[in-house]
């Protein structure tokens, strides 16, 4: 029972980590609250869907259509709205409440737009689920094979955030904004690159998640509400505390919910969501940000 | 006084304009569904029903209205946003600004109730469909009607007859935390007493469930004979998925919504083959619910939702009906409504105070591409396969 948890646990927290991964690194560089995050968690995964439904398309084939589609969604909300907005004094002055706005917007929409053109209906489709057993516990191959891109994407980011210098200057921005752009780190341009690379990473969750449940136009805002958690969590701005986050929600989830009741759930997220609020507002990993 | 013998001419010129159009005037008929928000996703099965109905009624010329001929039906529609105090609102304009002259049902037991008080207050009859409550047995009776016979406390009794009579001798009961799905539990829990029939496992789960794996595997662990998920739309789509994925088959599978709707056979198909759900209609229940399987189908290259669209079909029957026996008035629609039997899809319908007196509670099973009635013997359209 406890091999079938973990692998149960791991599955789920790794694209709750990847999920987060993205919200934190639009919020972390820009401080955009991007509450239309799930959105874009679903189109990926309708496009994985209609790939192999319409074309026969492997999702993981999807991916790098997915990817290249919830990016230029992410550029056209850059270029269009925010890159202007945040000109205005006014809207930086309030950029939490101003963006949450925004993409509370958009979420409607984007919602309702889905909801229209596919019909509400859940949908779901059958892909690599042959039954494959490690140990006493059985999973379907899809599933593995999901943990396995959303381990290894989680993974290579925290690697990008410590080794390469994008990396580097990203995590610079997310702690010393002003500072960064007195040392001369491009600020507009890395602004752009993490906000596309948050909706990519979005885009390519969509897929993943489309290969372990079904999919409607509404399943976005519980995965927002998710990344939220595990962002703050892991520490706001923190990659690595975005994947161990994911992986502890993913276990209380599983584990938590097999020794205590399923009705105990949101209780438990809930319980240590406050409790590290209290304690390590922080985060778990986070640490004290310098007032700037 | 010229000004006011030409403004009087003009007046009753235009009254005679507007008597003369009004016979040739369609009949408005007012709803409201819920194109957006959570519950969105249950309209279109009741939209089409409902669609398909007045175009159905316009290319035959019209409905019939007693001593009126026949009137081309027009919709009134908006959107409630899934939420019930919307839809109250909606009930009131369609009733006060709209001037409809019939209404038909929203959706989900919630809407209903809060268009109940709406209705009462203007004295306007309406039959409503898609809600099923034990909460409907103690609404007030006049002015609204359900035609639904899937109500949970019959369900609790006949369910465990069903399963025993088929010598299951255990089961494990998964209910999602929704007031439908606990409503069942409470009735299932005690027919399940009454019958004799041991549980041998219990969960109940919040309705936005990730992943099932731990109720899944305790229910695994538990190896009962029969499994009765009282699931709704989504977690029915998460366990079948999972318990395929963890080798949960028990010998029978009983599952309460999700499994009549059109997309819940688009993603499992024949993989569905033997699972037990609720509802009490099928196309091989008679010749008329054949013709609207055949006409919802050829319409809409779907297969209709056997809850939600039926009753949305019968309760547009039954109003038509009625009013081609008793026209417009609303009172005389109130008698009408109230004591005639009427002829639907669903074979004869009679009302007992607000809830259908005539339809039995029925089960339904899925065998070779559509579902069955096996539940009573008596009403059954196929024999209830095991596996």
């Amino acid at each position: 029972m406890s091999t079938q948890l973990l692998i149960a646990a791991l599955v789920q927290g790794s694209l709750y980590a990847l999920i987060a991964l993205g919200l934190n690194l639009i919020y972390g560089t820009m401080r955009l609250l991007n509450v239309a995050h799930g959105e874009f968690v679903m189109i990926g995964a309708y496009i994985a869907y209609w790939g192999i439904t319409l074309l026969g398309l492997s999702p993981i084939i999807a991916i790098f259509l997915a990817i290249p589609f919830t990016v230029a969604l992410g550029a056209a909300f850059y270029f269009g709205i925010f890159k202007r907005a945040m000109r205005s004094r006014e809207f930086v002055e309030r950029i939490e409440a101003n963006s949450l706005l925004v993409f509370f917007g958009a979420s409607i929409i984007i919602q309702n737009v889905t909801a229209l053109l596919f019909t509400p209906d859940q949908r779901a489709y059958h892909y690599l689920e042959q039954i494959v057993h490690i140990g006493p516990a059985q999973t379907p191959i899809s599933k593995l094979v999901a943990l396995a891109i959303a381990g290894a994407v989680c993974i290579g980011a925290v690697a990008f955030f410590r080794l390469s210098t994008l990396g580097i200057a990203i995590k610079a921005l997310i702690q010393q904004r002003e500072a960064s752009a007195l040392v001369g780190i491009p600020v507009a341009r890395i602004d752009m690159i993490c906000f596309c690379l948050g909706f990519a990473v979005a885009g390519l969750a969509g897929v993943l998640v489309s290969m372990t449940e079904q999919i409607s136009p509404y399943m976005g805002f519980p995965f927002t509400v998710i990344a939220f958690v595990v962002v703050i969590l892991g520490g706001l701005g923190n990659m690595l505390g975005s994947l161990f986050g994911g992986l502890l929600l993913g276990v209380l989830e599983t584990f938590g919910v097999a020794l205590t009741a399923p009705s105990y759930r949101s209780i438990m997220i809930y319980a240590v969501f406050i409790a590290v609020l209290l304690l390590r507002p922080q985060g778990l990993f986070g640490t004290k940000r310098a007032r700037t | 006084m010229k000004g006011l013998l030409t403004a009087a001419a003009a007046a009753a010129v235009s009254l005679a304009f507007v008597g003369g159009a009004y016979a040739a005037d369609p009949i408005k008929i007012g709803f409201s569904l819920p194109k957006t928000g959570i519950y969105a996703p249950a309209a279109p099965s009741q939209e089409q029903a409902y669609d398909l109905w007045r175009d159905q009624v316009n290319a035959a010329g019209g409905i019939e209205v007693a001593g009126g001929g026949k009137r081309l039906v027009q919709f009134v529609q908006y959107d409630d946003q899934s939420d019930p105090a919307q839809a109250a609102k909606i009930y009131e304009k369609l009733i006060v600004e709209d001037k409809v002259d019939l209404l038909l049902g929203p959706w989900g037991t919630p809407h209903h109730i809060a268009v109940a008080g709406v209705l009462e207050r203007h004295k306007f009859p309406m039959v409503g469909d898609t809600a099923a409550s034990v909460i409907l047995r103690s609404m007030k009776p006049g002015y609204i009607w359900f035609p639904t016979s899937a109500l949970p406390d019959e369900m609790g009794k006949q369910l465990p007859l069903l399963l025993k009579s088929q010598g299951v001798k255990t089961v494990a009961v998964t209910t999602a935390q929704y007031i439908f799905s606990l409503e069942n539990k409470k009735y299932m829990m005690e027919g399940l007493k009454a019958a004799g029939i041991q549980v041998v496992a219990e969960a109940d789960y919040p309705v936005d469930i990730k992943d099932m794996t731990a109720v899944i595997t305790k229910v695994k662990a538990a190896n009962p004979d029969a499994e009765i998920s009282l699931s709704m739309p989504g977690d029915s789509v998460l366990y079948t998925k999972q318990s395929a994925e963890l080798g949960l088959h028990p010998k029978v599978q009983f599952m309460l919504v999700g499994p009549t709707a059109s997309f819940f056979t688009h993603i499992f198909g024949d993989k569905l083959e033997g699972l037990i759900t609720m509802g009490h209609w099928s196309p091989s229940l008679n010749a008329k619910a054949k013709a609207f399987y055949d006409a919802y189908e050829a319409k809409y290259k779907d297969a209709p939702d056997y809850l939600d669209s039926s009753l949305s079909y019968e309760s547009c029957e039954i109003l038509q009906a009625a009013v081609a026996k008793v026209g417009l008035d609303h009172e005389k629609l109130k008698t009408e409504f109230a004591t005639d039997t009427f002829d639907t899809i669903d074979g004869p319908v009679k009302f007992n105070g607000v809830v259908n007196a005539t339809t039995p509670t029925m089960f339904l099973q899925y065998q070779k591409d559509q579902y069955q009635i096996v539940w009573p013997e008596k009403a059954a359209t196929a024999k209830l396969e095991m596996k």
